[in-house]
C-alpha cells in the first residue's frame, strides 16, 4: 500500500464528515515466522471536536495505531484519512503530544523557544509568534516560566510545555500517545482536566491512547477499547457523560462507574466476556 | 524600623562578605592542589640533579631546563622572532589546519554514518581496520604519496585526527533516542532544518568528547611528522637538538609542548564549559 503518492484519493471510504478515517489497517513487524502482527483490520472514524480514547491491553498495538494515524509508520494494508486525504506521510494540521517528555523537549532549548520550536520556519511573522506562545504557556499555566530550561522543570510542568507547544502549532487533530503515563497521580489529573480546558479552548478533535481505564473514560466522548495483538476493535464505546467533567462528582457517577467496569471487563477478559 | 532595615542589610553585607571570602577560599585552594604537587615534584627533581657528586647529563636540573627555555623563547628579539615565528607558528599552524580538516571531514562522514543504519552496518568495518591502523606508521606512505612538504603534513594529522572525530559523532547521531527524530517529522520540521537543530545538537555532547581526543592526537601527530623531513616546527628542532646532543635545549622543547598541550585543552574545555553548559547542567540534574 505505498502506491498512493498522489493526495487525490480515491473517495473517502465511510462517513465523509469524519476527520479521521481509519480503513481496514493492519500491520505487520517483520515476516515469516518470527512476524509480529500488531494490528489486523482497523476500521473506525472520528467526527471533528471528538475526544476519543483509545485503550487496550499493555502490548495491545496502541502505539503503531497512533504512529500510523501519525503518518509516522505506513501500515501494512489499510490506509488512513485525514481531513478527506488519504496520508503518505505526517498530515498537515496534526500535533502530538509524546510520553517520553524528557526525550520530546529539546534540554538545549529554553521553555520558550521549546514551544516556538514547530512554528520557525512558518511564514508566521515574528511579533505574532512570540505572542502564540505566550498564549500558548499561559494556558497551560506555565506563565513566566518560558526562560527556564525543560530540566529545571518538574515531570508534569514540562509535559505541560509538550501541550503547550502542541497547542502552539495550531492542530486540529492532536494525537497523544500515553503522555501522563510517567507523572505521579495528583498531577495526573491536574493535566486530565488541563486537556480537557484545552480542547474546549481550542475546539480541537484529540486522540488519545492511554492503558489507564480510569482516565480513558473520564476524558472521552468515546472509547476504543483494542483486544491483544493482533489487535482489532472490541467495543466502540460511547460515553456520555455529563460535561465539564469534575475530578470528585464525575468519577462518583455511576454511569462512569458502570462504563469503567465495563471497559476493565472487555480489557481483563480479552474480549471474551 | 529604621532599626529593622538597617541590621538587615547588616545582615545580608555579612553573608555576601562571607560568601565571597568562602568563594576566594575555594579558588586558593584549588590552585593550592594544582600548585603545590607540581612545587614539590619540581623541588626533589632539582635535589636529585644536584645534589650527587657527578650529576646525569641526561637529566638536568629543572631550574636550568626553565632558564634555557626562557632564554631561547625570549633571550634576544631575534630569538623571539625565530622562535615564534618560525618554529611555533609553524607547529601551531599545521597543526590547526589538520585539526579542522580533520575535524570538518570527521564530523561529516560520522553523520552519515550515524544516520543511515545500512551505511554504518556497511562502513563500519573498514572503520575499525584502517583506525587501528597506527596513525603515525602511515607517516612514510603519506611522504611517498605527497612528498616532505607541508602540506603532507597537513593531511596526515587531518587523516588521523579524523577517526577520533567520525567514531564519536557516529555514534552521538546513531543514538539519538526515536522520539526526538519523530519530534521533528511530527511538526513537519524540513529535513535540513532536522539535521542543524535536533540531530547535530543531540549528538554535540559526543562530537565534542572526540574533538577533545583528537585535540591531544593533534599535537602529537604535528610533532611527529616534523620529525621527518621537516626544516622547522617543534618536532624539528627537537630532532635537531638530540643530534647535536643539547639536552637542555630538548627538555626545553618538552616543556613548551607540555604547555601548549595544557592550553589547548584549556581553550577546549572552555568552548566546551559554553555551547555545552546545558548537558552539564542537565546532567548535574539527575
Amino acid at each position: 500500500m505505498t502506491d498512493t503518492q498522489s493526495t487525490q484519493s480515491p473517495a473517502v471510504p465511510g462517513d465523509p464528515g469524519a476527520i479521521v478515517v481509519v480503513d481496514d489497517v493492519s500491520h505487520v513487524y517483520g515476516s515469516g515466522p518470527s512476524a509480529h502482527h500488531a494490528i489486523s483490520g482497523l476500521n473506525f472514524s472520528v467526527q471533528p471536536g471528538e475526544f476519543v480514547s483509545i485503550v487496550g491491553p499493555s502490548g495491545a498495538g496502541k502505539t503503531t495505531l497512533l504512529r500510523t494515524l501519525a503518518g509516522l509508520l505506513v501500515p501494512t494494508s489499510g490506509g488512513v484519512w485525514v481531513e478527506g486525504k488519504r496520508i503518505t506521510g505526517v498530515p498537515k494540521g496534526m500535533a502530538m503530544v509524546f510520553q517520553d517528555y524528557s526525550r520530546s523537549l529539546l534540554p538545549w532549548l529554553t521553555v520558550e523557544r521549546n514551544v516556538a520550536f514547530p512554528l520557525q520556519g512558518s511564514s508566521i511573522p515574528k511579533a505574532e509568534r512570540k505572542a502564540i506562545v505566550a498564549e500558548s504557556l499561559e494556558a497551560v499555566g506555565l506563565k513566566g516560566f518560558g526562560k527556564r530550561y525543560p530540566w529545571q522543570l518538574s515531570g508534569g510542568m514540562q509535559q505541560r510545555v509538550a501541550i503547550a507547544r502542541a497547542i502552539a502549532y495550531r492542530p486540529r487533530l492532536l494525537l497523544m500517545d500515553e503522555p501522563f503515563a510517567s507523572v505521579d497521580a495528583q498531577t495526573r489529573e491536574g493535566l486530565e482536566d488541563l486537556v480537557l480546558q484545552i480542547r474546549d479552548r481550542y475546539g480541537m478533535t484529540i486522540l488519545f491512547v492511554t492503558h489507564d481505564i480510569d482516565e480513558s473514560v473520564y476524558l472521552a466522548n468515546r472509547v476504543l477499547v483494542l483486544s491483544r495483538p493482533p489487535a482489532h476493535l472490541v467495543e466502540d464505546i460511547r460515553v456520555d457523560l455529563p460535561t465539564p467533567r469534575d475530578q470528585i462528582t464525575t468519577r462518583e457517577d455511576p454511569a462512569f462507574v458502570h462504563l469503567r467496569s465495563h471497559v476493565a471487563r472487555l480489557i481483563h477478559g480479552g474480549g471474551a466476556e | 524600623m529604621m532599626t529593622d532595615t538597617s541590621t538587615r542589610a547588616l545582615a545580608a553585607k555579612a553573608v555576601r562578605a562571607s560568601r565571597e571570602q568562602s568563594r576566594w577560599q575555594r579558588t586558593l585552594v584549588s590552585i593550592a592542589y594544582f600548585v603545590i604537587p607540581l612545587v614539590v615534584v619540581i623541588a626533589l627533581w632539582q635535589l636529585a640533579t644536584t645534589l650527587p657528586a657527578r650529576p646525569s647529563p641526561f637529566f638536568p636540573p629543572p631550574l636550568a631546563i626553565f632558564e634555557n627555555t626562557w632564554n631561547l623563547l625570549f633571550g634576544s628579539e631575534r630569538a623571539v622572532q625565530q622562535v615564534f615565528a618560525g618554529e611555533l607558528l609553524q607547529s601551531l599552524g599545521r597543526m590547526a589546519l589538520g585539526y579542522i580538516i580533520g575535524a570538518a571531514w570527521g564530523v561529516v562522514i560520522g553523520t552519515a554514518m550515524g544516520l543511515n543504519r545500512s551505511a554504518r552496518e556497511t562502513v563500519t568495518p573498514i572503520v575499525e581496520f584502517l583506525r587501528s591502523i597506527p596513525a603515525t606508521a602511515t607517516l612514510p606512505l603519506f611522504i611517498i604519496l605527497l612528498g616532505g612538504g607541508d602540506d603532507m603534513r597537513v593531511v596526515f594529522i587531518a587523516y588521523g585526527v579524523s577517526w577520533f572525530v567520525l567514531i564519536n559523532t557516529a555514534s552521538g547521531v546513531g543514538s539519538i533516542h526515536k522520539t526526538m527524530l519523530d519530534l521533528g517529522k511530527v511538526f513537519r520540521v524540513s529535513p535540513v532544518r532536522r539535521l542543524f537543530a535536533i540531530i547535530l545538537p543531540a549528538a554535540l555532547p559526543k562530537i565534542f568528547a572526540g574533538l577533545r581526543i583528537a585535540s591531544t592526537a593533534a599535537l602529537l601527530l604535528a610533532i611527529v611528522s616534523e620529525f621527518m623531513l621537516a626544516t622547522n616546527g617543534i618536532g624539528y628542532m627537537l630532532i635537531q637538538a638530540q643530534g647535536r646532543f643539547q639536552l637542555l635545549n630538548m627538555w626545553s622543547w618538552m616543556i613548551v609542548l607540555a604547555i601548549i598541550g595544557l592550553l589547548l585543552n584549556s581553550l577546549l574545555e572552555f568552548i566546551e564549559s559554553k555551547v555545552l553548559a546545558w548537558h552539564r547542567l542537565s546532567r548535574a540534574k539527575i
